[in-house]
């Protein structure tokens, strides 16, 4: 299958910012919060770039797709009716768990990187896309703490979730950074592992170190480092897509636009 | 992959997520061979990113608590751990409604009548 069409460099779109990510320059696509969409009541802004033709891609955060129970088809066919209401031709998630035990976490938990999890997830993933309008793209996460028994390592868990399932994967480099930093995977190993063929887009955040810890914040300034591993990755593929995630502590409009460039830059540099 | 063992696969994966949220947001014990420290750190940001949404769609609350506010907050916080399904503005007014319980917040003021409304 051919990879999907060239998306460009984009930005999440977030209420706070919607102004300013109508009229930046150089935003060729954007990412909604499927969550925070009511469909029949699109934010006008998102009606705005829609019919500007601009890609708008729903990405989900609670589907909860590595968590054991069978994942929420109510969850799953909000998600698809959002895809349908903007026209996107994918959706994404995170290889992740959200909620266990009646207790909701309220983030993004990693998965044990063991056979179990991954039978689950696959039986999930393939659950979710039998109900999905659109192809299935999931990300990986940032990860404060570490599984004790690890049978693969990330990029080989993902590797094979592509295998079995066929979805498509969202490579944040700034959680592939994170988790260098945080729990000692090794970016280079990760890209080498995963089927690079399959790469939907990518996602690039700022964050902030504290003590020894970095900390995904996407509410600081991305990282050099991050671009780098940005960079690294777009030696060894050109991505379909790379979109930038600012959440929180909104920058002024001139800092995002020059986030935007510097990761353009990046991209295309490669391109030659 | 049969059905039976994606169940079994399905059990054996819930106790394990189950004992690690129940660590990190109710106080729970430590689940065998996480690095405590880890735990620790994980436990924080789960709270600060809770905290801040709550704060965020509460500030009223949070201005009125001033300086009372983190430390109420994370008592509360690990007293009634998030629900799987509950939304985050339930768990805001839940802190609140926990705030006047202890008599930390001012009662919950009545809406007034407007002067032009006759009585």
């Amino acid at each position: 299958m051919a990879g999907i069409e060239d998306l460009g460099v984009g930005i999440g779109w977030r209420p706070e910012i919607d102004l300013t990510v109508e009229r930046l320059p150089g935003v060729d696509f954007v990412e909604v919060v499927a969550e925070n969409l009511h469909i029949g009541h699109l934010p006008e802004s998102v009606a705005l770039l829609l019919e500007r033709g601009v890609p708008v891609l729903p990405h989900a955060v609670s589907l909860s797709l590595g968590g054991a129970d069978e994942v929420d088809l109510h969850r799953v066919e909000h998600l698809g009716a959002v895809a349908e209401a903007v026209g996107a031709p994918m959706v994404s998630d995170h290889v992740c768990f959200v909620r266990a035990g009646g207790l909701d976490s309220g983030h993004l938990m990693p998965v044990p990187r063991t056979r179990d999890a991954l039978d689950v997830l696959v039986a999930n993933v393939k659950l979710a896309q039998a109900n999905l309008p659109v192809p299935l793209a999931l990300e990986n996460v940032a990860a404060l703490l570490e599984w004790p028994d690890g049978e693969l390592s990330e990029g080989q868990f993902l590797a094979e979730l592509v295998e079995r399932t066929d979805c498509w994967l969202l490579v944040d480099v700034a959680n592939l950074y994170a988790n260098a930093r945080n729990i000692g995977t090794d970016p280079e190993r990760f890209l080498d592992e995963i089927p690079l063929e399959r790469l939907a887009y990518v996602h690039v955040a700022g964050g902030e170190q504290h003590g020894d810890i970095y900390h995904d914040t996407h509410a600081h300034a991305v990282l050099p480092e991050v671009l780098e591993v940005l960079d690294e990755l777009c030696s060894r593929v050109s991505p379909p897509g790379v979109l930038l995630e600012r959440d929180d502590n909104y920058p002024s409009d001139a800092e995002i636009e020059a986030e935007l460039a510097a990761i353009r830059a990046v991209v295309d540099k490669h391109r030659g | 992959m049969n059905e039976n063992e994606v169940l079994a696969a399905r059990e054996r994966l819930a106790a394990r997520q189950a004992e690690l949220l129940n660590a990190l947001l109710a106080n729970g014990p430590a689940p065998a061979g996480f690095d405590e420290q880890r735990l620790a750190v994980e436990r924080r940001a789960l709270l600060s990113k809770r905290r801040g949404i709550v704060r965020m769609l509460g500030p009223a609350v949070a201005d009125e608590l001033g300086e009372r506010f983190r430390p109420l907050f994370d008592a509360y916080a690990v007293e009634h751990p998030r629900r799987a399904g509950s939304r985050a503005r339930e768990d805001a007014a839940s802190f609140a409604e926990w705030c006047r319980a202890a008599g930390e917040l001012s009662a919950k003021r009545k809406a007034r009548w407007k002067f032009w409304q006759s009585n």
